[in-house]
C-alpha cells in the first residue's frame, strides 16, 4: 500500500508539471496597453498581434486584444479573442463580462451545447484528465491487489469498481468537451455579411446568415471552403477566410 | 392435396374479409369542381362538373345564378370503382355554362349537402373574352388508306390562347375520334410534339358519342397544360397517336356488296363492306397513325423590373398566412403557414418571402400541392416555414409573394397582413430595426421604449502570467504520457514483487507438505514393527526430528534431543526417554551392532512409539 501512495503521489506531481516557461515580452505588451490608454486602438491591435504571433499566449493577452478589436468597431475578431481567453482560463471574468456584451452587441449566433457538453462544463479538459489517469491506476493496482492477494477483500472490490466508473465518466467527459459544439472545432465567423450555403458556390441558395461574432463548428474543410454545423441545427458551407478557430 | 383444397376456401375468406374491411373503411366523402374551359368565348359552352367522392346520397345545387353567365344542369353520372379492393363510388354532377357576356366571372363555392353533413366547392374563375375566335384548333383526318380510313378517325389539337407569356400555364385540349364500328382500340397514347415548351403529364378527362357531319365518333378528350420557356412564336403540336381498327380487306372489283345499314346515303363508306354484317367473315386488325395539324400562338416576353419576391409565378392568385403559435420565448421555432391560391404555374410558385429577416432565423419552407383541376393548373400551394425570433418582437415580418398576371400584364405583389405575436425574453428590438419595419406594424412598436445605451467593456489587464499558456489539453501533451510511465512502473513493480513472494511461499508449503508426509509414513513403519532394530530407532529419531522441525519450521537434520524436547516441553523422565532414543539411534547407525539385544521387546516399542505420538506443541 505504501508503494501505491509513492507512485500516486509521483504521478500527480509529474502531470501538474507540464506548462512550458517564455520569455516575456513585457516591454511590447506595455506598449500595446500603452497605445490601446491612449486611444490609438489600431496600433494596439497590431502590438498584441505581435506577441500573439510570437507565441506567448495568455488570457490576458487574449482579452486585451479583444478590448482592442472591439474599439476598431470589429465585433467578430473581439468575440474571437475573448473566446481564445477563455479557452485558456475558464473563470477570466472580465472576458466573459465583455464576452456577452459584445454578443449582444453583435447579434451574434450561439451554438447550443448538447447536455453532456452542459453537465461537464464544471471541469476543464485538464481536470478530467488528471481524474482519468488518477482513477485508472487507482483502479489498476486495486485489480492487481484482487489478483495478487490472498483473500478478496469488500472494499477492495468497491474501490476498484469505483475507480473505473470514475475513469469511464472522465473520459467520456474528455470526448464530449473535445467533440462537442465548444470543442477544438468551434470556430468565430469574423468576416461580415456571410452567408452560410447550400453548396460551394456563392451563387448557391443560402442556409443562414451568420452575423460577426457567431460560433460555427467545423466539420471538414474542401479548398476554399469549410463545411460547418450552425447554430440551430443548421448546416452549411461558408468560405474558409471568414471564420477562425479559437483553439490555436 | 387435401391441405390445398382446403385452403383454397380459407385464402378466398381471407380475400373477402380484406375487401370487406376496405369497403367498411372507405374514405370521408370529398367534393371538388373543375371547369372544362377556364377561358371561353361569349356564346361559347362550357362544362362545370361537381364531383363528389366517397358518398352518393348527396344533394348538388339544381341552378347556380350568376349574372352573365346561364348555368344548367345537364344530367347527373355515377362511377363505381375498384382498385385493390377498394371499392368508391363517385357522382358527377353536370352542368353546361353559357357566358352571355365578356368578362372575369368568379363561380362561388357551392353547397353540397350529405346526409347530416355538407361541403363546399372550390371557387373557380371563368374568363369570357369578347371573340369567340380566341381559340385556335386544328383538326386533322389523317388516311389509312386513300378514301378510307380519313373517315374513321381523326385527331383535334384545341390551344384555347393564341397569344400567351413566357412561362404562362396554357390549357391544351387533345380530341381523339375514332368510328365505333371499327372496334378501335388506342395502340399508343397521344404526344404532343414540338419544342420549346413544357407540357403538363396528360390526363383522359372524358369519353362520350358524337355526331359529326353526319356521322357518330367515340372522342375520346385528353387534357394537358403547356407552358413557353421563351418568347415568339410557337407552333404545337402535332398530336400523334397510334390506334388498331378492324377494317375489311380491299374489295374486290368483280364482286359484288351489299351496302352497309349504316350506309343510308350510298356514301363510300368502308363500313358497307359484306365483313360488318357477317363479323365472323374476313377482316383485319391494323394499326394506324393519327395525328393532327399543329397550332401555333405566339409568346410575349414578361415585363422587366420584376419585384425582388418575383420566381416566376404567372398566372392569377391570392395568398393567405397565418402563423402559430404567436407566444413563445425568444428562439422558439414559429411556423408560418402561408397558402397561394389561384390558377397558374403552380411549379414555378415558391414560398413568400419575409420583407425583413433581421433579427430572426428561418428554417427552408415546405410546400404542399392541392390541385383542383385535372392538369395541375389550379389549386392551392400551401408552405411551411418555422422561423424563430433572436430578439423581442412585436409582430411577424411580412410575407410578400409577386407573380405576373396575364390580364393585367403586369406585376402583381400580394403582402401578407401583419400578424401581432408576443415574444419573451432576447435582446431588446433595437431602434434601427424597428424604424424599419413597414407602415402596417408601426403602431404595435409605437409604445415600445428605446433601447440603453449599449454597455462599455470593461478595461484592460496589465498583468502577465509568468508561463505562457497553451490551447492543448493536458491530454494532448506529451509529457502527460510520460508521467503515466511512473504509476505503470509502480504497478509492475507491485506486480513482480507479489510475484516472487507467491513463489517463496509456494516452496516453503511445499517443503512442510514434504515433512507431513515423511512423518507420516515413518509413524506407518514404526507401527508396524517389521524393521531390523537399526532401522527401527533410525525411523524413531528422524520422526521426532520431523515434528520437531514442523513444529519449528527448522531443518529436520539440525534437531538433536534437546531442542525436540525443549519445542514439546516434555518432563524429564519423557526427556531422558528421547535422549535414550537418540543415542540407541546414533549408536546402531555408526557402531553397526547395538550393545546388548538384537531385537527390540514389545514394551520398548509401545513406549517409544508412545513418546513420538504424545510429540505435541
Amino acid at each position: 500500500m505504501k508503494q501505491l501512495i509513492v507512485a500516486l503521489c509521483c504521478m500527480m506531481v509529474c502531470t501538474f508539471v507540464v506548462s512550458p516557461a517564455f520569455p516575456q515580452s513585457d516591454a511590447e505588451f506595455a506598449k500595446a496597453n500603452a497605445n490601446y490608454a491612449a486611444g490609438h486602438f489600431q496600433e494596439a491591435v497590431n502590438g498584441y498581434e505581435t506577441l500573439v504571433r510570437s507565441g506567448e499566449w495568455s488570457a490576458n493577452l487574449f482579452y486585451n486584444l479583444g478590448n482592442a478589436y472591439f474599439r476598431v468597431g470589429d465585433f467578430g475578431h473581439a468575440i474571437l479573442n475573448y473566446e481564445r481567453a477563455l479557452a485558456l482560463d475558464r473563470h477570466h471574468p472580465e472576458a466573459d463580462a465583455n464576452l456577452r456584451i459584445v454578443r449582444d452587441e453583435a447579434r451574434a449566433l450561439e451554438m447550443q451545447s448538447s447536455w453532456p457538453e452542459r453537465y461537464f462544463q464544471f471541469g476543464s479538459l485538464s481536470q478530467y484528465s488528471v481524474v482519468a489517469a488518477v482513477a485508472f491506476w487507482l483502479g489498476m493496482f486495486c485489480v492487481f491487489r484482487l489478483i495478487f492477494g490472498r483473500r478478496r477483500s469488500a472494499a477492495i472490490i468497491a474501490l476498484s469498481i469505483l475507480s473505473f466508473s470514475t475513469f469511464v465518466i472522465a473520459a467520456f467527459a474528455i470526448y464530449k468537451l473535445e467533440n462537442g459544439n465548444n470543442g477544438r472545432a468551434l470556430a468565430i465567423v469574423t468576416g461580415t455579411g456571410v452567408e452560410a450555403r447550400f453548396a460551394t458556390a456563392d451563387s448557391a441558395n443560402s442556409v443562414l446568415a451568420l452575423p460577426p461574432g457567431s460560433e460555427i463548428k467545423i466539420l471538414s474543410t474542401r479548398g476554399d471552403w469549410i463545411y460547418a454545423a450552425l447554430p440551430n441545427n443548421l448546416r452549411g458551407w461558408l468560405p474558409a477566410k471568414s471564420a477562425e478557430l479559437v483553439r490555436l | 392435396m387435401y391441405g390445398v383444397r382446403a385452403s383454397i376456401p380459407v385464402f378466398f375468406l381471407t380475400l373477402t374479409a380484406f375487401g370487406g374491411a376496405n369497403c367498411v373503411f372507405a374514405d370521408a366523402p370529398r367534393v371538388t369542381a373543375v371547369l372544362s374551359n377556364s377561358e371561353a368565348a361569349v356564346g361559347q359552352t362550357v362544362q362545370l362538373q361537381i364531383k363528389v367522392t366517397g358518398d352518393r346520397a348527396a344533394q348538388a345545387p339544381e341552378n347556380i345564378v350568376i349574372d352573365g353567365l346561364e348555368i344548367n344542369r345537364t344530367g347527373t353520372e355515377q362511377h363505381f370503382e375498384m382498385n385493390n379492393f377498394n371499392v368508391s363510388s363517385s357522382v358527377i354532377y353536370n352542368y353546361t355554362i353559357l357566358p352571355l357576356k365578356s368578362g372575369t366571372f368568379k363561380i362561388p363555392p357551392q353547397t353540397v349537402r350529405i346526409r347530416s353533413s355538407s361541403l363546399r366547392t372550390p371557387e373557380l374563375t371563368l374568363n369570357v373574352a369578347d371573340s369567340p375566335g380566341r381559340s385556335s384548333s386544328s383538326r386533322s383526318n389523317r388516311n389509312l388508306q386513300p378514301g378510307d380510313a380519313d373517315k374513321l378517325v381523326f385527331a383535334e389539337l384545341i390551344v384555347p390562347k393564341k397569344i400567351a407569356f413566357v412561362g404562362e400555364t396554357v390549357p391544351v385540349e387533345i380530341r381523339l375520334g375514332f368510328d365505333p364500328r371499327a372496334h378501335p382500340k388506342l395502340v399508343d397514347g397521344p404526344e404532343i410534339t414540338g419544342q420549346g415548351f413544357t407540357a403538363q403529364k396528360l390526363q383522359q378527362s372524358q369519353e362520350n358519342l358524337e355526331t359529326l357531319n353526319g356521322r357518330s365518333y367515340d372522342v375520346v378528350t385528353f387534357k394537358t397544360a403547356v407552358a413557353a420557356a421563351r418568347a415568339g412564336k410557337f407552333e404545337i403540336g402535332p398530336v400523334k397517336a397510334k390506334a388498331q381498327v378492324s377494317l375489311p380487306r380491299t374489295p374486290s372489283t368483280s364482286r359484288s356488296r351489299s351496302r352497309s345499314p349504316f350506309d343510308l346515303f350510298n356514301l363510300d363508306d368502308p363500313f358497307s363492306d359484306p365483313f360488318f354484317a357477317d363479323p365472323f367473315g374476313q377482316s383485319e386488325r391494323r394499326e394506324i397513325d393519327v395525328e393532327s395539324e399543329p397550332a401555333t400562338f405566339e409568346v410575349k416576353p414578361l415585363a422587366a423590373n420584376a419585384p425582388p419576391s418575383f420566381s416566376g409565378a404567372v398566372g392569377n392568385f391570392t395568398m393567405t398566412t397565418d402563423a402559430e403559435p404567436k407566444n413563445v420565448q425568444a428562439g422558439d421555432p414559429i411556423t408560418v403557414t402561408s397558402t397561394i391560391s389561384g390558377r397558374g404555374n403552380f411549379d414555378r410558385v415558391n414560398a413568400p418571402v419575409f420583407e425583413d429577416e433581421r433579427g430572426w432565423h428561418k428554417y427552408p419552407p415546405s410546400a404542399k400541392f392541392k390541385q383542383d383541376d385535372d392538369v395541375g393548373i389550379s389549386g392551392a400551394k400551401t408552405f411551411e416555414t418555422v422561423i424563430s425570433p433572436n430578439e423581442k418582437k412585436q409582430a411577424l415580418p411580412l410575407l410578400a409573394f409577386s407573380y405576373f398576371d396575364p390580364l393585367k400584364e403586369k406585376y402583381v405583389t400580394l403582402r401578407s397582413d401583419a400578424i401581432p405575436i408576443s415574444v419573451q425574453g432576447g435582446a431588446p428590438i433595437p431602434p434601427n430595426a424597428v424604424a424599419s419595419q413597414p407602415a402596417a406594424t408601426a403602431p404595435a412598436t409605437v409604445g415600445a421604449k428605446p433601447s440603453p445605451k449599449p454597455q462599455d467593456i470593461l478595461y484592460q489587464l496589465t498583468e502577465r502570467p509568468p508561463r505562457a499558456q497553451s490551447f492543448t489539453p493536458l491530454f494532448a501533451c506529451p509529457i502527460f504520457w510520460i508521467a503515466q510511465l511512473i504509476p505503470l512502473a509502480a504497478l509492475l513493480g507491485f506486480a513482480g514483487w507479489k510475484i516472487r513472494q507467491a513463489k517463496i511461499d509456494n516452496r516453503e508449503a511445499r517443503r512442510i507438505g514434504a515433512l507431513h508426509q515423511e512423518s507420516t509414513d515413518l509413524l506407518r513403519r514404526l507401527r508396524r514393527g517389521e524393521v531390523s532394530p537399526q532401522e527401527y530407532f533410525s525411523d524413531a529419531s528422524r520422526a521426532v526430528r520431523v515434528k520437531t522441525a514442523l513444529a519449528k519450521n527448522v531443518d529436520p537434520n539440525a534437531v538433536d534431543a534437546e531442542m525436540a524436547a525443549a519445542t514439546f516441553r516434555l518432563d524429564e523422565s519423557s526427556r531422558a526417554q528421547l535422549r535414550r532414543l537418540f543415542e540407541r539411534s546414533d549408536e546402531l547407525r555408526y557402531s553397526g551392532r547395538p550393545n546388548g539385544t538384537g531385537t527390540i521387546s514389545p514394551e520398548n516399542r509401545r513406549e517409544v512409539l508412545e513418546l513420538i505420538e504424545n510429540l505435541r506443541v
